[in-house]
């Protein structure tokens, strides 16, 4: 109970530094909406099958981006005292969470960025949402956690993205397939196989991290 | 001496893999058959390839062409080398099959060599197509009394033929992988309970040897996709997973060579160890939902069961798993000794 109020204390405290540095939030925004031009601009026509590939591989770096920040924003005296106040748990699940809600944000803004440029080839609406939302879930865990593992070192950019890569290719290929299914590029009737395959992975990642986390950040 | 008993057994079952391995023959097969079409109703002439077959000094030499229970022996047959066969059968117009054109397997048989199958051997062409005068005509024969070969030998596949061998040695270093790569994952749990900096050192070490493992079973794979597929490297899903994996401990050793404090090293190492192979695991059965795979076994390939992993085959492919594990886990041991010296020296210093 108590690891609840500090969730819910913590992710109030990430909101108002979110608040208070909106050129952070604009910055990566404005990442997002470059890129799509950038694509946008050398592309010309896309038929579905690239507009699928384009459209996860933009979430997948925007998303790095905006993850890696979690844990160097805040200079490490200030999450020492974080870590004496609160649980550990209870900090990583509200950055979770947080990242959660800015990567569910970015993923819509790419893909209303992409609807601007490009007409919206989707077919099944319902669909499609279902999977953002999935996929920003699995980003969520998996860049909060090894974002966590990157921030201890110099060259923490670089390493976030060779370490995070690899990792996550099982939940990407699982959410192009669902979103082949909501484009209506496969007729795929087992895709509710896909929907519990990418729940299980997250599920197994959320444990790791959470049996993981309290190691990770005693120094 | 008596604590290095399991060098001693990897170094024997290593060594006995080998030796069985290479030095076992194949069974005998036919590779090839020319001309692989002809006409119903013509005298049809072929010439068998044989491989390690003894076509000349048989004497009860046999040859079919089959399809499903219908047979048609040989009408005349000349061995011109013990690996070449010449035969000729006398067709009838019509054949007991709905379809123009009809594949027929070819089915050779003699008391040195026991029996060899050819699927999909010879496509023959039917102007008239009369299927159920065709069952009259044609001669209905299970081949009960064919020969059994004697002797341990190893399966002739088509396309695989000597490269069949590769199981032991590539396929047991994927094994040998897995179990190395688990065992630094239970080092790591035991360094994040612990806090036993000799811990992080065996894991680093079982890592490492796990990465050479990968590295050689891709270039044995490699060298064995060369003669089978006709490529070095393809799209295949096992292949990009392969990748993947290089990918993620390649990222792990720059991720222990971005720290200089050795306990901060060892215990994210540690956690990213754990994290990335329980991530990938899920690799295992998502992966194959989304491609086909040209290795055997997926996609409709025949997997390695029935006649493409028989017992005699298991004679020396358990051995080669077990051998090349032990013989991982003596240079992960060497490795890790070093280390320790290493630190002892620093230590000093």
């Amino acid at each position: 109970m108590q690891v609840l109020t500090e969730i819910i204390f913590l992710l109030k405290k990430e909101l108002l530094l979110e608040w208070r540095q909106k050129y952070a939030i604009g910055g990566i925004l404005l990442y997002v909406i470059s890129t799509v031009f950038i694509v946008y601009i050398s592309t010309g026509e896309i038929r579905p099958p690239v507009w699928n590939i384009l459209f996860w591989i933009i979430v997948l770096f925007a998303s790095v981006n905006a993850v890696v920040k979690s844990f160097v924003q805040e200079n490490s005296q200030r999450q020492l005292y974080y870590y004496q106040l609160a649980h550990p748990i209870a900090i990583i699940l509200s950055k979770m969470l947080y990242n959660i809600g800015l990567l569910f944000m970015l993923t819509v803004l790419s893909y209303l960025a992409m609807t601007l440029v490009y007409e919206s080839p989707i077919k099944r609406v319902g669909l499609f949402w279902l999977t953002i939302f999935l996929g920003s879930v699995g980003f969520s865990i998996t860049f909060t956690f090894v974002s966590a593992i990157a921030s201890k070192a110099d060259n923490s950019s670089t390493l976030m993205a060779i370490l995070t890569f690899p990792i996550v290719i099982p939940i990407l290929g699982t959410l192009m397939m669902l979103s082949a299914n909501a484009l209506g590029l496969i007729q795929d009737t087992a895709y509710v196989k896909d929907i519990y395959t990418l729940i299980a992975i997250d599920g197994i990642l959320l444990g790791l991290a959470i049996i993981l986390f309290p190691f990770l950040w005693r120094d | 001496m008596k604590e290095n008993w399991w060098k001693i057994i990897g170094i024997v079952l290593m060594l006995f893999a080998l030796i069985f391995g290479i030095l076992t023959p194949l069974k005998p097969g036919l590779p090839s058959v020319f001309p692989f079409n002809g006409k119903a109703g013509n005298p049809l002439t072929v010439d068998i390839q044989g491989y390690n077959t003894h076509f000349d000094e048989a004497k009860e030499q046999r040859v079919w062409l089959k399809l499903g229970d219908y047979t048609l022996g040989s009408s005349k047959l000349e061995a011109t080398s013990s690996n070449l066969l010449r035969a000729t059968f006398l067709t009838p117009a019509m054949l007991p099959s709905k379809d123009s054109v009809v594949v027929f397997s070819l089915v050779t048989d003699n008391e040195i060599d026991g029996a060899s199958v050819m699927p999909s051997a010879i496509f023959v062409k039917q102007s008239v197509i009369d299927s159920a005068g065709a069952a009259q005509v044609w001669p209905q024969n299970s081949l009960d009394n064919l020969h059994q070969q004697a002797g341990i030998m190893f399966p002739y596949r088509n396309v695989l033929g000597e490269t069949i061998r590769n199981l032991y040695y590539h396929v047991s270093l994927w094994f040998a992988m897995f179990i190395i790569l688990a065992v630094s994952i239970f080092y790591s749990i035991r360094y994040l309970n612990k806090g036993n900096m000799l811990d992080d050192h065996r894991s680093n070490a079982l890592v490492s040897v796990g990465v050479l493992f990968g590295l050689l079973g891709c270039a044995t794979g490699s060298i064995w996709a060369k003669h089978t597929w006709g490529t070095w490297w393809t799209t295949d899903v096992k292949l990009n997973m392969t990748a993947i994996f290089m990918l993620i401990y390649l990222a792990y050793f720059v991720l222990r060579g971005s720290f200089q404090d050795e306990i901060k090293r060892a215990r994210l190492a540690s956690v990213y160890n754990i994290f990335a192979f329980a991530s990938i695991i899920p690799l295992l059965f998502v992966i194959p939902r989304l491609v086909d795979s040209l290795h055997p076994g997926n996609g409709g390939n025949p997997g390695f069961g029935g006649e493409d992993l028989d017992n005699t085959m298991r004679i020396a492919f358990y051995p080669a798993i077990i051998g090349m594990t032990l013989i991982g886990l003596w240079i992960a041991d060497l490795r890790y000794r070093l280390a320790v010296l290493a630190d002892k020296v620093l230590d000093r210093i």
